[in-house]
């Protein structure tokens, strides 16, 4: 059964070339409206086949409905029909993953797991449902040697238990792939396993706190009943000694992280917020305790394991929310930027080609580049013809032609046609590695934060813990052991916790609300270095602008933009890639296209209901006999000013149109960059294209000529961030000892490109944008996985109003505790007022970051996250 | 009312028994993952489902366009 059901890629005639050899058949196929069997999206009408059950929207969606009918799953369509999210036409890429045997690349996503099996975590693209989950935990039904696969939908990464002995990672992750998945190993695994132990070991914690709470609040409610109405001795005596027994594990094992971070705060030099906590846990639990074996005096056990689980699941949320962040920045970064390289077995030219890491590779080894593919090693070009694009490297948007004997450099996109490329150097020793270490070398530059350095926090800290001393100090008089009450009623009810919990509770809120809003934020306290942004530096290809070529400008006839459309759709040139990213998928208004040809390098031409057709350049239709009209040349001749590319279009031997096709700005750029500037931003683009292109995308968005600098290296755009940096905050400014001056304005990086990465980590705030590189990634604080710039704006307002809210909540909180010092000092908190104090005033503070507009006014997300605290 | 000599403790300790049950789930990474279980509990088993050799395991018969070079 071998190939049957899983045709060819190479031989998988595509559905035009099929059409476009079989003249006059189009005709009958009616231009109606029909959608893909696979992913529901319309069918392009050259695509409809006569008498077809099913039809596709391409080749992809094709491969894979035939693959999962073929397995049996048409139950996945059951499923998927249930689910509201929207499939994409399905990606098959045909590799096969021969790399993924390799031991280097295996071992660094797998596990034992028991005798004979290993568990090895893949990243999946293209999850986006439960039916999903479905179909990829089905794998076992049709594989040998698959024992469990978990999907867990959140994140896209797959746990597959298999066996060595019965099959191959290799031909695990072809079958995913033959189903749409496009399967990654998952290199970030590791350090989502620390993290992940970390937040287990939290869960816990939590738990144990919050069990052991409610049981002494029981316990204690028994004692107060029994001062009330009176209690025989030994009966008082028993549920103390309980309620001492029940309140070790709170102070032994849940409030551990507290003592910890105090200790590693005083090491450092700081008074972290977890000092005032430690301490007066220690206090709290020492007096009660004393009182236990004493026999009288006050109990605040319940109060203390109260505190504890209210500062914990706070936390706790925080870092559910923030890993949330990690873990999908990391699963982007997953997929590593260059995996595997295509080597040229033996030397003849058509030898076959291995899938190789890139770690198997030895300078002067052939590699083969496909059409589409990255370039995954440095080398020379010894066959074939191309343009590549080196945006990501460079950050210059032209693509580049090259030919036998030309350097290519890793990282770049084949645009054309197959090369094979002499290996130089692969790996870390590319010039792609290298500035992937300088990134290593940025990131290690920038000073680590101790994870609260807000000024105010500190303050208010410094103010609680004096104001405790006051009380301790006012109530000596009457003796040490009416002081130390007083101080523990103060301690316990007024400072920690609408402390602890009112900054976390607020970020957490904020940060799973921008999660939402498609930007994830890796470190919290880049938001409130972001608030403080004066400088803006941003990227100009694929930042500023799209990144890729597409149709910037249209001149001509309606009719002819249509005919335009309908013949670029049928090929998979850059033009032709331009035609379909602007216009979307042709209009059904042509019926039938006829001998489709390409001319590779000039255009492409057809008979497209009855008229001759000719797209491309000047040459090429002026080929074909077509004259131009003056108003078209002088339009192209435009287009060339402005550093675009004019496309012509001829019908019937006449030019009907001009397309200018070039990066083009993205929608939201003007109005962002305006609006930042309106607040106060300085806005600069750094770009690596060159100086004219630049200034002229800068006139454009309105942005000043000297804050436009053009053909920058990627060494001298982190020279500039650095200068930037270097110069604002000056250690002679800085008064804080664990991070970075706090009152300074800071610089913010905006960009894509391996080229930006560096400059990203080293920038106060690094902002990488949609469709970013792993580096990118890797270096940014805040990832967006949203289309655009706007979101800027966003974190911007939301930085903004965040601090608002944590203000509001400190402010409460200082309010707060000044009532509750008042009545400490005065002698009124007895444990049972604090027992009924302390749970209000974290209400005031769960309400108050809950319902705080921070990252849009999702309602939603309102009721969730209250629902989550209380 | 000596009972509650006995019941309290042996209340304490039921309970206990749950937490060390919550603190065993928590450890083992239950709570892990929240969405995909809550979706995977939709599904119907449907008996015989697919079939359990595909041929995609076996490497002779792996339909690889690229490699054809033996073993």
């Amino acid at each position: 059964m071998k190939g049957r059901f899983l045709p060819h890629p190479g031989s998988a005639r595509r559905g035009r070339e099929a059409l476009a050899q079989a003249p006059g058949r189009e005709g009958s196929v009616e231009a109606r409206s029909c959608r893909c069997a696979h992913c529901g999206l319309p069918v392009p009408a050259r695509l409809l086949r006569e008498g077809g059950e099913r039809q596709f929207c391409c080749s992809g969606c094709r491969q894979v409905h035939t693959l999962v009918h073929e397995w049996g799953f048409d139950q996945y369509y059951r499923i998927a029909g249930q689910q509201d999210a929207a499939l994409g036409p399905a990606k098959v890429t045909g590799r096969s993953f021969d790399d993924f045997d390799d031991e280097r690349v295996r071992a660094e996503a797998t596990d034992p797991a028991g005798p004979g099996r290993l568990r090895t975590r893949l990243y999946l693209e293209g999850v986006h449902c439960a039916a999903c989950v479905w179909l990829v935990e089905k794998l076992p039904a049709v594989l040998n040697g698959v024992d469990e696969v978990r999907l867990n939908a959140g994140t896209g990464v797959a746990e597959v238990t298999w066996r060595p002995d019965r099959t191959r990672l290799s031909a695990i992750g072809r079958a995913l792939d033959r189903l749409g998945y496009t399967p990654h190993v998952h290199r970030a695994s590791r350090a989502q396993e620390a993290r992940r132990a970390e937040d287990r070991a939290g869960l816990a914690r939590v738990g144990v706190a919050s069990a052991c709470a409610m049981n002494l609040m029981f316990l204690h409610g028994a004692i107060y009943a029994g001062e009330h109405s009176g209690m025989d001795s030994p009966y008082e005596t028993f549920l103390r000694w309980l309620s001492f027994g029940v309140a070790l594990p709170v102070i032994l094992y849940s409030a551990r992280p507290f003592y910890q971070t105090a200790v590693a705060g005083l090491r450092a030099g700081m008074v972290h917020i977890d000092l005032p906590i430690a301490v007066a846990l220690t206090v709290t639990f020492a007096a009660s305790a004393v009182n236990t074996v004493r026999g009288s005096g006050a109990l605040w056990f319940d109060s203390l394991a109260m505190l504890v689980a209210a500062l914990l699941g706070a936390r706790q949320l925080q870092r559910a929310s923030q890993r949330s962040a990690l873990e999908r920045a990391d699963s982007l970064r997953g997929v590593a930027f260059l995996e595997f390289a295509r080597r040229l077995e033996g030397g003849l030219p058509d030898a076959p080609a291995v899938e190789v890491p890139l770690a198997a590779l030895v300078p002067g080894d052939r590699v083969e580049i496909r059409s589409g593919e990255l370039v995954p090693v440095d080398g020379v070009v010894l066959s074939g013809r191309s343009s590549l694009d080196n945006a990501v490297l460079t950050g210059e948007a032209a693509a580049l032609p090259v030919k036998e004997g030309d350097a290519v450099y890793a990282g770049a996109t084949n645009l054309g046609a197959r090369l094979v490329v002499r290996v130089e150097a692969a790996g870390v020793t590319t010039r792609v590695g290298t500035l992937l270490a300088i990134v290593q070398e940025a990131l290690a530059r920038k000073p680590v934060l101790l994870q609260t350095t807000d000024r105010l926090v500190r303050r208010f800290v410094q103010a609680v813990l004096v104001l405790a001393v006051i009380t301790g100090a006012a109530w000596l008089p009457k003796g040490p052991e009416v002081a130390i009450e007083r101080l523990i009623a103060l301690l316990v009810v007024a400072c920690p916790c609408a402390l602890g919990l009112s900054i976390p509770l607020a970020v957490s809120i904020a940060l799973m609300r921008a999660a939402r809003a498609g930007i994830f934020v890796k470190d919290p306290d880049a938001l409130e270095r972001m608030r403080q942004a004066e400088t803006l530096l941003v990227d100009k290809t694929g930042t500023i602008t799209e990144g890729r070529p597409a149709v910037v400008r249209w001149q001509g006839e309606d009719l002819a933009l249509d005919l335009a459309r309908t013949l670029e759709a049928e090929s998979a040139h850059a033009v032709a890639r331009a035609f379909q990213r602007s216009f979307g998928r042709p209009l059904r208004l042509v019926r039938t296209v006829e001998t489709v040809t390409e001319v590779p390098g000039r255009g492409i031409g057809g008979r497209l209901d009855g008229h001759d057709v000719r797209v491309g350049t000047r040459a090429y239709v002026a080929g074909g006999g077509a004259a131009v009209p003056e108003s078209l040349a002088a339009a192209a001749a435009d287009a060339v000013l402005e550093d675009l590319s004019p496309v012509f279009v001829a019908v019937d031997g006449t030019v009907r149109g001009v397309a200018a096709i070039g990066d083009r700005v993205r929608a939201d750029a003007q109005e962002t960059l305006t609006s930042l500037r309106a607040r106060g931003v300085r806005v600069r683009i750094l770009s690596g294209d060159h100086p004219g292109l630049v200034s002229r995308v800068a006139r454009e968005l309105g942005v000043p000529e000297d804050a436009a600098h053009g053909g920058l290296t990627p060494e001298q755009k982190l020279d500039l961030v650095s200068a930037l940096v270097g110069e604002r905050g000056g250690p002679q400014q800085g008064p804080s000892k664990g991070g970075r001056p706090l009152r300074r304005p800071s610089v913010v990086m905006v960009g894509d490109g391996v080229n930006d990465a560096a400059a990203l980590a080293l920038a106060d705030v690094g902002i990488a944008v949609h469709g970013g590189t792993g580096a990118t990634i890797a270096a940014a604080d805040i990832v967006l996985t949203r289309e655009g710039i706007s979101p800027l704006l966003e974190i911007l307002e939301g930085a903004r109003s965040l601090r608002g809210v944590i203000r509001r909540n400190l402010g409460f909180s200082l309010i707060y505790n000044a009532v509750a010092c008042m009545l400490a000092v005065a002698g009124a908190i007895t444990p049972l007022a604090a027992a009924i104090l302390m749970p209000c005033s974290s209400l005031v503070v769960i309400l108050s970051s809950a319902l705080s507009p921070t990252f849009g006014k999702a309602a939603s997300t309102k009721a969730s996250a209250a629902s989550g605290v209380a | 009312m000596e009972t509650i000599f006995v019941l309290l403790p042996l209340a304490l300790l039921i309970a206990a028994i749950a937490v060390g049950f919550f603190v065993w789930a928590a450890r083992t990474g239950q709570f892990d993952d929240l969405d995909t279980p809550a979706v995977r509990m939709l599904f119907d088993e449907e008996p015989g489902i697919g079939i359990r050799d595909s041929g995609f395991g076996n490497r002779d018969s792996i339909p690889n366009p690229e490699r054809r070079v033996s073993e």
